[in-house]
């Protein structure tokens, strides 16, 4: 939909036409985490900044959709490192082989089949070995994951990081982050001046009420009204409010949100069940750049008087990027 | 207005003032959509200065420090063939070096 030889790169699909979106959120696997965990430690020591990672998976061309998220930028650390002389190639397939020797698990010779006859309804019956054969095929971790280990390790032994670096993102992604933004949303229903500073001055609003935020990016916190609906996407990357709601969803990463929400809002918005009527105006933010954003949904009505730890148990991630909105209770 | 190593540290557009986003092509990693390219809108706020993501991503050791705005659009000025409603908008960030001064 936008002029060709304007695009940047595969990264760049703001406007592309693409497939309905799956609103479903997938999770993330160990791997993941710990893909996702080494990658925010070496940017966080500026070993390999984030704009860098974002050059070299977007020089993936064709590969880059070819390619699942994690993986991309699994690929992209490699292979940043690799031209950083941070490793070598050899340090590189020494350290795979090395790990995958790790999730090798060992055959065991399965007994005598003669000897594991039994009965099935009262008939003899023999097991072959083919029999076995499924549970022996359970499959090792992706391969960019071994080079993930790899680096973690090297980097390790170059002091560049430390392990318990990433232990300490994986734990802040699962139990920390995820609570905060719901947290911010709670302060901001119950404390009107609160609210007001949340709007005018967010980042300063949310660390005044004691929470420290680890990303350097700036916070703009945008109110739902009766006037407007806000959603949030970012088509270049994958650019969200981590410190406040941990990893995003599967469907904010996607191909198809993001290339789609920016030019038919109200069509994305419908598969999520959000119906917006036409009176009020619906307002793309495009999370392009420095600033990170956080939705926040109007109190549901019905909930007065509600302390914050029982208006919690109505919001979820997804109102406060702006594709669902809290139920009011009657 | 292609990125120079002079762009000024002062912002030098005021909120509400109309721009039009650079309609021209770019090597190596930038944070200007292709889509908003050429569009006309309006200046929402100024973000502040910020490292030049296009420097960082080289490895340039000394980032020029840069105005970041936040600009607002109109869909139906950014997609010719927009179904939502007329008052739907779209806002995201653009840096100076990307920004000419427009009128609607």
């Amino acid at each position: 939909m936008h002029d060709e030889v304007l695009k940047m790169g595969p990264h760049d699909v703001g406007g592309e036409k693409y497939l309905q979106i799956d609103t479903e959120d997938h999770g993330m696997t160990y791997w993941e985490k710990f893909s996702n965990g080494l990658r925010i430690a070496v940017s966080a020591k500026k070993i390999i900044t984030l704009d860098e990672l974002r050059l070299t998976a977007e020089k993936f061309g064709d590969e880059y959709f070819q390619m699942e998220y994690f993986e991309r930028n699994g690929k992209a650390l490699t292979h940043a490192c690799l031209n950083k002389k941070l490793l070598t190639d050899k340090e590189l397939i020494a350290g795979k082989k090395r790990h995958k020797e790790n999730f090798t698990i060992p055959m065991i010779e399965l007994p005598d089949p003669k000897s594991i006859i039994h009965l099935h309804d009262g008939e003899p019956h023999t097991h072959s070995r083919d029999d076995f054969q499924e549970d022996e095929k359970g499959e090792g971790p992706p391969d960019y994951f071994l080079e993930m280990l790899t680096i973690a390790d090297i980097l390790t032994e170059k002091k560049l990081i430390k392990m318990e670096d990433i232990f300490l993102k994986i734990e802040q992604f699962d139990n920390q982050f995820p609570t905060r933004g719901i947290d911010v949303v709670t302060r901001a229903w119950v404390d009107n001046s609160f609210r007001d500073f949340l709007i005018n001055d967010a980042k300063n609003a949310i660390i005044d009420i004691g929470i420290k935020l680890e990303s350097f990016a700036d916070i703009i916190c945008m109110p739902q009204s009766d006037k407007t609906h806000h959603l949030v996407v970012c088509t270049l990357c994958s650019c969200y409010p981590r410190a406040l709601l941990g990893m995003p969803p599967s469907w904010y990463k996607s191909r198809s949100y993001r290339s789609r929400v920016v030019y038919e809002p109200r069509k994305v918005l419908e598969e999520f069940g959000t119906i917006i009527p036409d009176s009020v105006e619906v307002k793309v933010h495009d999370s392009n750049a420095d600033m990170r954003y956080l939705i926040l949904p109007q109190r549901p009505k019905g909930t007065e008087g509600w302390s914050e730890s029982a208006l919690s148990a109505l919001i979820s991630r997804d109102h406060l990027v702006g594709v669902r909105l809290p139920k009011n209770v009657i | 207005m292609l990125y120079d190593n002079k762009t000024s540290s002062f912002p030098c557009f005021d909120k509400d003032s109309g721009i039009r986003v650079a309609k021209r092509s770019s090597e190596g990693h930038c944070r200007t959509p292709a889509y908003i390219r050429g569009k006309i809108g309006v200046i929402e706020r100024y973000c502040g200065n910020f490292p030049n993501p296009e420097q960082i991503a080289i490895c340039h050791p000394k980032p020029d420090i840069i105005p970041l705005y936040r600009c607002r659009f109109y869909q139906k000025d950014i997609w010719s063939h927009y179904t939502g409603n007329d008052c739907d908008t779209l806002e995201l960030e653009i840096f100076e070096h990307w920004l000419e001064p427009a009128t609607f």
